[in-house]
């Protein structure tokens, strides 16, 4: 292992502030498809970022060496930039940007990387979608494992040295079916990436949810179109993840009310002069950063910038408070905002990003919800989504959906889609769940900035019930 | 900083590789496929540098076959020793792990697929003088976008012999115009050559394209309108096309797109042509196991399916032929034919209707009807008996492929656009692809 501090000491690159940044990831996944093993893989990836200050300008340098004639002509790389854009700065930073910070993070997983048996996994998987062939319509059944650790380590001038480690994994499944009737996908788990290692397999609950979704697929084929019509929706906490990501969690984004994300995902529709005063949903609706959960995808003790990580409201009883930007952001609007300037690796600058976004409970149980409902639907899992650069004009697709009428749970129906705009669609949001309907997951994919970053996200939600929204099928 | 430094050569990597590959015995094979990049990324806002980063960096993935058994994994190639050891080091774990797993009944083993050597090294003038170019010319207008320039390589060699070599030093300018009723124009200036007179051009024109959106947009009632899709846009939907539209795995699965067409019980339009096409030389023709691609094949022929896109392993399982697709089985170069829509007669044609510069955030709303929605984004227009009115307030689409590049379909440009990949989600980008715009009689949007 290199020692940080001492790099940063044998450097002499003459700047305002120097910081040095490594990232250690190491993951293994292992996929199975119709009980055949398709892959074992593992990845190794070990690099440094270097940021220089001058004169209020920024620039990074990303070498995946750590030799010091390499680590010193990256330093050299960033010291040149930032005298080259320093005529072009979009704007000063002070070394208020980059507080000094001291500390450590540890996700709570006990079972990490070296616990880790391919045979063992490919065992498990291939069991699980051995579960799921429970019919000749029953074509493709899929088993997917992965464990990612990643190290990192961020030393400063200003005396900064935060270590911290942070162990993921996922178990996905699908099963999809196909007969006359079309073809109809169930998954499970896409969503759930969590904090944990090796000890969160849990085979009975997996063996469970395969021969679920193997039952649910093949009985979504003889289900009939989700109707088109304006009715109410009940969403389950699998699909309210990505309704919360795409339609608070990046429109709250800071950089991207600031312009800087506008020719890559986009702007957003809240104005800065909408903290405080503008009504993004219904008085149920609360919304906080909280990457102090313990165990949810996203926590951590502080972002990569130095700023320490807290629990904030960013809608309070429906009323918005304050965005997603960290010190930089912060700074340029004079708003408050969280510690979320991020990077997704040694070779990409911090950008702001969505930590864990998480709707907090209310106070409703499913019966109660289910019981208002005249005439609804209650989808479950994302199966397609799409929002315009604004964040306003969204549709979700779901896997799963089943009729309510009079209060009751009835026909399941396929390829059910809704659509809506952003601020209305929160402000018909009637009914909130309650801790029971209560569900904390994380998502691995949240793509953006130029150069483009992809970054792990968790989200939390109960099953939420919207009322008079745009409801439709598939087919032409 | 100099464009012309650089980390990482064709002969240093097969030195490399070879000392990996003389410690196999004889049942093991191994392909090792490098991926790396020196690159300048300014991110630029209101013409200003927002963040500016270089990053040199390089990993290797090593895929490994023992008897009927393969792994595989991925490693950080630094151009030192050390490289050497650490692949050893992982190459003796494997070894243990590889002994338990299950045989591979579609395995896909190393072949000798030849040697090539492809490098366009152009000089660039360095990126302080290219950006600053950028910079200062554009200081009058409010630009948000990227700057990105360097070298790009893309290399696979394997234990039967076989080594391809492509490096690439390029650059590009991703970037958008913003006016004060935040309306936008979108532009890329790209190649491998730097032409300071034509970026000039090239933000001039912008320019003149955003002074249409100074009037007050109009807001449009859902429903199907005749729209033009100019090549920007038609680029976006074959984006798309390439998530389960054109793998022959995803079809074979119950996850492909293109379902109907495939059993026949569909058609596309006869002036539909789409082929895979390597002579826009922006993509190497090997893939990761360093198979070569034909230079030219068709995907779909006058409205009718000539191939999917079919990796080896996907040929060895469901009993196809191969015909040398990554094992993702996307697109990598791919060539829509122009038609005979000549530009100056575009609005004309298009009467009444939209015109759409470009689309954004598309996604499949039904795999089985091949239906995706997405939005309009940036320069589009109201036309009205062939004039450009003013521009819209974005719209919603929802529509199937079957209408858009089959009953819809009018024509298309007798002109097409070269537009290359600026993604750099973990690398930088290879490939491009080659489109023109196309004229649909009815579109349907639905919010
Ligand atoms: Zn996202």
């Amino acid at each position: 292992m290199v020692n940080l501090k001492n790099l940063l000491n044998s450097l002499n690159t003459e700047a305002d502030y120097i910081s040095l940044r490594s990232v250690h990831h190491h993951s293994v996944s292992v996929g199975v498809r119709n009980e055949i093993l398709e892959g074992v893989s593992s990845s190794e990836d070990n690099g440094l970022m270097i940021e220089v200050m001058i004169d209020g300008q920024i620039a990074y340098g990303a070498t995946n060496s750590f030799e010091l004639s390499e680590v010193k002509r990256c330093a050299e790389v960033a010291r040149q930039s930032a005298l080259m854009a320093k005529r072009f700065g979009l704007f000063p930073l002070t070394h208020q940007e980059r507080p000094k910070v001291i500390g450590e993070y540890k996700s709570p997983a006990s079972r990490g990387m070296d616990h880790f048996k391919p045979s063992e996994i490919t065992d498990l998987l291939i069991s699980l979608t051995g579960q799921m062939k429970i019919h000749d319509h029953i074509i493709s059944r899929t088993a997917n494992f992965s464990l990612i650790e990643t190290h990192s380590h961020y030393v400063a001038s200003n005396g900064s040295d935060v270590h911290q480690k942070i162990i993921r994994s996922t178990i996905s499944l699908s099963a999809t079916a196909a007969s006359d009737k079309g073809t109809q996908r169930r998954t499970f788990g896409d969503e759930q990436s969590a904090q944990s290692g090796l000890e969160r397999i849990d085979r009975a609950v997996l063996l469970k949810a395969s021969q679920k979704i193997a039952d649910e697929a093949l009985a979504l084929l003889e289900a009939p179109e989700c109707p088109t019509e304006t009715m109410d929706l009940l969403l389950a906490p699998d699909q309210m993840f990505l309704q919360i990501h795409e339609s608070i969690g990046h429109p709250l984004e800071l950089d991207r009310i600031l312009g800087d994300e506008r020719n890559y995902a986009g702007w957003s529709f809240v104005k800065p002069s909408d903290f405080g005063t503008l009504h993004y949903g219904s008085k149920l609706m609360n919304v906080t950063f909280d990457p102090t959960v313990v165990g949810q995808n996203a926590s951590y003790f502080a972002d990569d910038i130095g700023a320490i990580a807290t629990r904030e409201y960013l809608i309070k009883d429906g009323l918005l408070e304050r965005g997603l930007g960290s010190l930089e952001s912060q700074k340029r609007l004079n708003l408050p905002g969280v510690s979320s300037q991020r990077a997704t690796s040694w070779n990409r600058p911090p950008i702001d990003r969505m930590a864990n976004v998480n709707l907090e409970p209310g106070h409703s149980t499913m019966a109660e919800m289910l019981s208002t409902i005249e005439r609804g639907v209650f989808m479950q899992t994302t199966r397609s989504w799409s929002i315009d650069d604004y964040r306003n004009k969204f549709q979700f697709g779901c896997e799963h959906a089943q009729l309510i009428e009079n209060g009751k749970l009835t026909t399941i129906v396929k390829n059910p889609n809704y659509r809506g705009i952003t601020a209305p669609f929160w402000n018909q949001l009637k009914m909130v769940g309650d801790k029971s309907t209560y569900q904390i997951g994380g998502l691995t994919n949240c793509g953006k900035g130029e150069p483009n970053q992809v970054i792990h996200v968790g989200h939390a939600s109960p099953a939420c019930l919207f009322s008079k929204i745009e409801v439709f099928g598939g087919g032409k | 900083m100099s464009t012309q430094y650089s980390k990482y050569d064709s002969v240093a990597f097969e030195n490399f590789s070879k000392k990996i590959l003389n410690e196999l015995t004889q049942d093991e094979s191994l392909t090792m496929t490098l991926s790396a990049e020196e690159t300048l990324f300014s991110r630029i806002s209101k013409a200003r540098v927002r963040q500016i980063t270089n990053v040199a960096q390089a990993s290797i993935d090593y895929v490994y076959i023992k008897g009927n058994k393969t792994l595989s994994f991925t490693l950080p190639y630094k151009a030192f020793e050390e490289d050497v050891d650490l692949a050893l080091k992982k190459l003796k774990i494997s070894r243990e792990w590889i002994e338990k797993l299950p045989d591979d009944p579609y395995l896909v083993r190393p072949a000798f697929y030849g040697i090539t050597k492809e490098e366009n090294l152009n000089a660039l003038p360095s990126n302080d003088e290219m950006l600053s170019g950028v910079l200062d010319y554009a200081s009058h207008v409010d630009l948000a976008g990227m700057f990105a320039s360097g070298d790009i390589v893309r290399a696979t060699i394997n234990s039967a012999g076989q080594f391809h070599w492509f490096k690439t030093r390029n650059f590009y300018l991703d970037y958008s115009l913003y006016n004060n009723k935040q309306k936008a124009v979108k532009s890329l200036f790209a190649g491998s050559t730097w032409d300071a007179l034509a970026l000039r051009e090239n933000i001039k024109d912008s320019e003149l394209k955003l002074s249409l959106m100074d009037r007050d947009s109009k807001i449009i009632e859902r429903g199907s309108y005749r729209v033009f899709l100019a090549p920007s846009a038609v680029a976006e939907l074959l984006g798309t096309l390439s998530w389960g539209g054109v793998s022959m795995g995803d079809h074979q699965r119950g996850n492909g797109s293109l379902k109907s067409l495939w059993e026949k019980t569909k058609h596309l339009s006869p002036k539909f042509n789409l082929t895979e096409d390597f002579s826009l030389g922006m993509s190497p023709r090997f893939n990761d196991r360093g198979e070569v691609a034909a230079s030219s094949m068709p995907i779909i022929e006058n409205g009718l399916l000539k191939n999917f896109l079919t990796s080896t392993r996907t040929s060895n399982e469901y009993k196809v032929e191969t015909n040398f697709a990554t094992d993702w089985e996307g697109m990598r170069s791919p060539v829509i034919k122009s038609g005979s829509l000549a530009r100056e007669n575009i609005l004309k044609e298009l009467g009444t209707g939209l015109y759409l510069s470009d689309l954004h955030y598309l996604n499949w709303s039904d795999r089985e009807t091949a239906r995706l929605t997405g939005m309009t984004r940036y320069a589009c227009f109201w036309v009205e008996k062939g004039e450009i009115i003013c521009p819209i307030q974005d719209l919603r689409f929802d529509e199937s492929f079957y209408s858009i590049f089959g009953d819809a379909l009018v024509d298309l440009t007798n002109y097409s656009e070269i537009i290359p990949n600026t993604g750099s989600y973990s690398q930088r980008d290879v490939g491009g692809s080659k489109v023109p715009g196309i004229l649909l009689s009815e579109f349907k949007f639905t919010l």
